[in-house]
């Protein structure tokens, strides 16, 4: 497994090929091998608990399954059975009504919040950290402290009315048509701050001869961050939507937490589609068709993506 | 650099009020979760006494004498603090490899092990509550702990192999030199030399375990049960239990809270991984 060093491949992990490789002049076969035997069975293991579910869930989604799994094969009718489900198709517009918002927003706060932070702040690593305190909290608080800032009778909308403005309404979390945007609202805020600090470190790093050109050249600030510093920061607006995408995808317990999947069923998601068939509706093939699909989604995106960076290094 | 705007009375002043009122917007939403759990049940859906009420520990006693609040606490110190450990201890030589004995097939593990943190968990919820009812692991400690290092295993070895492949080779390869084997090398050389970074690794693992609900709560009953179960478990239909509620949900981030006030830049280093020095 120990390889010389290969010729140069650029790309993402380029150090990593270039990394000098030994030839281990002492120990002995087990020795130079221990980190592997170390990570193998866990790796076995996640090889088994990845594919293995994956593949039974694959194969369920096949039979007339019920409360119980049945192991007779009867092709794809759970398939034709989801996708006449009403609900499903809620589920699915929710989720790439919640995802986009969600990342588009955090992104846009993030950056804001960066720039601000960047001009030098007293006391900036206090305030980075309360910005940041939101990410290090679980799903589940997260819903439960908007749910009562978000409820009509006790949160902002009483407050509000309090204060004197006895039309102000604020009903989202009760209303079917915009119960969504209360999901995008607090995962915003636990959200926003991490896209931030994310922000701020590629501001940093940014080159100081090019700010300093840029200013000799006379350019507003403005300018500078719109036609140089944003360009410059590609790399971090693709980590930050491929980590932001990623918590989107979980966002099973703030749905949980925050709406319950309701009013009715307006807030579902997969996630809770998925829960709801297999554990309370006893219907278990069509909440493995609805993972399935699912699982075939998030793979169409993920291969190509792999497929491509495997290609940058040349492979 | 930063981009410096020309001095003006708004860079002065206007920027550092605008950062603070954001930053207590941030802030809003917990200390008003620590206020409501001072407030008796009752109190917490009054409208009069949003601001004003007397204050009442009845909630932290209610939730440490009936509700078995050090159980759940235990419980969660356990299985967060076993399964960091256990992470580290696998993830530790798996990044080390990775960083200093690279081969062919490096990368692509790397990529195909943050690939499987993408799959959504519900898909795989079944199949897993079905075996491990069937081979007797659920609702146990060790069923929880492995479940939390399996899903935060490519995280700590992608976070740990960003931080050990800024290490000079040439610091491992003297000790290589001097003839220590495998294990020395992790322990004498690269541990000491890493420790930040490791730090910061074990601070986020330890949070995302603590954090877990969507496993921890549907695999367990009782003997296994964490702070997130307890958490489920008080949640009620609209408008009820607030008071109790907002204790339970803030003693169990109040250790997260604290932990992440004294550790400040590993908190930040550790959640950017490693991208904010």
């Amino acid at each position: 497994m120990i390889e010389r060093p290969g010729r140069h491949r650029p790309g993402r992990f380029s150090e990593m090929s270039d990394a000098p490789s030994f030839s281990l002049r002492t120990g002995h076969w087990f020795e130079r091998h221990l980190p592997k035997i170390v990570v193998l069975p866990l790796f076995a293991l996640s090889l088994f608990f990845v594919y293995g579910f994956i593949a039974w869930t694959a194969y369920i989604s096949l039979t007339p399954s019920g409360i119980m799994p049945n192991y007779e094969l009867q092709g794809f009718a759970q398939y034709e059975r989801l996708w006449a489900t009403p609900r499903w198709y809620v589920a699915i517009t929710n989720l790439f009504v919640f995802t986009s918002l969600f990342i588009v927003i955090s992104m846009a706060i993030g950056i804001l919040l960066a720039i601000l932070l960047d001009q030098r702040v007293r006391a900036e690593g206090l305030i980075r950290t309360i910005y940041l305190y939101p990410m290090a909290l679980s799903f589940i608080v997260t819903g439960t402290v908007w749910k009562w800032i978000l409820n009509p009778g006790l949160g902002i909308e009483n407050l509000v009315r309090k204060a004197g403005f006895e039309d102000f309404t604020f009903d989202w979390l009760v209303n079917s048509d915009y119960a969504i945007y209360t999901l995008v609202i607090a995962a915003v805020w636990q959200s926003s701050g991490y896209a931030m600090a994310l922000f701020l470190a590629g501001l940093r790093s940014v080159d100081d001869e090019i700010l300093k050109a840029a200013a000799v050249d006379g350019a507003s600030s403005w300018k500078t961050y719109t036609s140089i510093v944003l360009p410059i920061l590609r790399p971090v607006f693709l980590s930050t939507v491929i980590i932001l995408a990623h918590l989107a995808i979980k966002s099973f317990d703030l749905v949980v937490a925050l709406t319950g999947g309701g009013p009715g069923y307006a807030t579902d998601m997969p996630a809770t589609f998925m829960y709801a068939f297999a554990f309370q509706r006893s219907e278990l093939g069509v909440a493995a068709a609805s993972a399935t699909i699912m699982l075939m989604t998030i793979t169409a995106i993920i291969v190509p993506y792999l497929y491509s960076e495997l290609r940058k290094t040349g492979q | 650099m930063a981009i410096v705007a020309k001095s003006s009375k708004f860079g002065k002043y206007g920027r550092p009020t605008l950062a603070w009122i954001v930053g207590l917007l941030f802030f809003f939403p917990i200390f008003w979760m620590v206020l409501t759990s001072f407030k008796t049940d009752a109190d917490a859906v009054k409208p009069e006494h949003l601001i004003w009420f007397t204050p009442t520990l009845e909630n932290y006693l209610n939730m440490t004498e009936n509700y078995d609040y050090w159980r759940f606490a235990k419980n969660s110190v356990i299985t967060a603090v076993m399964a960091t450990l256990f992470t580290l201890f696998v993830g530790i030589p798996a990044a080390y490899a990775m960083a200093f004995n690279p081969s062919r097939a490096t990368k692509d593990v790397l990529m195909w092990m943050l690939s499987t943190k993408m799959l959504p968990a519900a898909a795989v919820l079944y199949p897993m509550t079905f075996l491990t009812k069937s081979v007797g692991l659920f609702d146990t400690k060790f069923l929880i702990v492995m479940v939390l290092s399996l899903i935060n295993l490519p995280i700590v070895i992608w976070m740990l192999f960003t931080y050990f492949k800024e290490i000079p080779k040439d610091i491992i390869e003297a000790g290589k030199m001097d003839g220590v084997n495998t294990w020395g090398e992790i322990k004498e050389i690269l541990i000491p030399l890493a420790w930040g970074g490791i730090a910061s690794t074990a601070l986020l693992c330890f949070i995302f375990c603590w954090n877990e609900a969507y496993w921890t709560v549907r695999l367990t009953t009782t003997d296994a049960a964490t702070l997130s179960k307890l958490i489920e478990g008080n949640r009620a239909p609209e408008g009820l239990f607030f008071g109790r509620l907002s204790a339970v949900s803030a003693a169990a981030v109040g250790p997260i809270v604290v932990l992440g006030w004294f550790c400040q830049k590993q908190l930040v280093q550790g959640l950017t991984f490693g991208a904010v020095k």
